[in-house]
């Protein structure tokens, strides 16, 4: 690569050029965050995207950092921006090849909770999909074992998500222990 | 321990014989060899170990025995907190400890919660099983956790029953 091709890449990152190129279709907003590059996607593209920055030679993210999810309901900011889509469901990326980080976010409607599952890309995802589940109810399409991670399987309701109360639906004062397998 | 010396003629049983009763007995050997099980899930566990560990010495007082199967130790010590998911497991591990037996609830979130008021977590376990001495403190001092030890041999050596004997006669 010669010098002067590098002055110009510099405003812009590799994988933002490259997502341009190669996908530009899916691209619904990109930011950059204190070095990291944040690139929202359509939910429709999203797995094609992930998989893209995985397997692309140049750009190599094999390492999925993360998987959770965020819920805007109560940020009325965010939500214009994406067609009021409730929820956000991010991935963070990290290449040891480019020694660079990457966030993925994609906006999940509330009325269509279904979202291909990575974990044909990244086995990892397997258990942080689960926690993602689990904390707001997404439904990640594909995934060999969907089920809860870290409250009981007879829990009802997604405590992360905005609208439920902080000191639960008395689960606690109606905790019955024959109900329990134990 | 109400001990009384018989005898007063110059007979060889002379202040060699001594006479109690059977449960000042017991209880003086239960007192001095409380074999804990801890419970450890948060901060109050780092406490424990090092309760345990040369420095602080639990040894002094006759309960350095830890044991990690309920079914050998006679001393339950509660530290951290215990969600909802968490309570039939130490509801479970409380029921195999063999009788007589005490229950320490060590810290704030074990007795009440502590600063985690949310929809998970258990405000206090004595809800759901009996316990004889609580600890405070975010987390307890190891001195805190011998006094509590302190606390229970005094309650054994006072032939007081176990909190969780009191309940199934109440």
């Amino acid at each position: 690569m010669s010098e002067e091709n590098q002055v110009e890449e510099q405003p812009k990152p590799l994988i933002l050029q490259k997502l341009e190129a190669n996908h530009a279709d899916a691209l619904l907003a990109h930011d950059e965050t204190r070095g990291t590059v944040v690139v929202v996607v359509r939910k429709e593209q999203a797995y094609a995207v992930l998989e893209y920055l995985k397997t692309d030679p140049e750009l190599a993210y094999t390492f999925l950092v993360d998987v959770t999810a965020v819920d805007n309901s109560q940020m009325e900011s965010e939500l214009m921006q994406f067609d009021y889509a409730r929820f956000m469901v991010v991935y963070q990326l990290y290449s040891y090849q480019g020694q660079c980080r990457a966030r993925v976010k994609v906006p999940v409607h509330e009325s269509d909770l279904n979202i291909p599952s990575v974990t044909s890309l990244w086995q990892g995802a397997n258990w942080l999909e689960r926690e993602t589940y689990d904390m707001f109810g997404i439904n990640f399409e594909g995934h060999p074992d969907l089920r809860r991670i870290l409250m009981p399987d007879d829990f009802e309701g997604h405590p992360l998500r905005k609208d439920y109360p902080l000191r639960g639906r008395g689960e606690r004062e109606r905790f019955n222990f024959d109900k329990q397998n134990v | 321990m109400g001990l009384d010396f018989v005898g007063q003629g110059a007979g060889e049983t002379d202040g060699n014989i001594i006479t109690t009763t059977i449960d000042k007995v017991v209880n003086w050997g239960r007192k001095n060899s409380l074999w804990p099980m801890p419970f450890g899930t948060a901060c109050c566990a780092i406490e424990m170990m090092a309760t345990l560990a040369s420095k602080f010495d639990l040894s002094r007082f006759g309960s350095e025995a830890i044991r990690f199967s309920p079914r050998q130790s006679d001393l339950l010590i509660v530290s951290g907190r215990i969600s909802i998911k968490m309570m039939p497991v130490l509801k479970r591990i409380y029921d195999q400890m063999p009788d007589p037996k005490w229950v320490i609830s060590m810290g704030a979130c074990a007795s009440c919660g502590g600063v985690f008021d949310t929809y998970t977590l258990i405000q206090g376990v004595d809800q759901f099983i009996p316990v004889d001495v609580y600890i405070p403190g975010c987390p307890p001092r190891p001195e805190d956790l011998i006094d509590g030890v302190l606390q229970v041999q005094q309650k054994i050596a006072s032939g007081a029953s176990p909190k969780g004997v009191e309940a199934v006669y109440e």
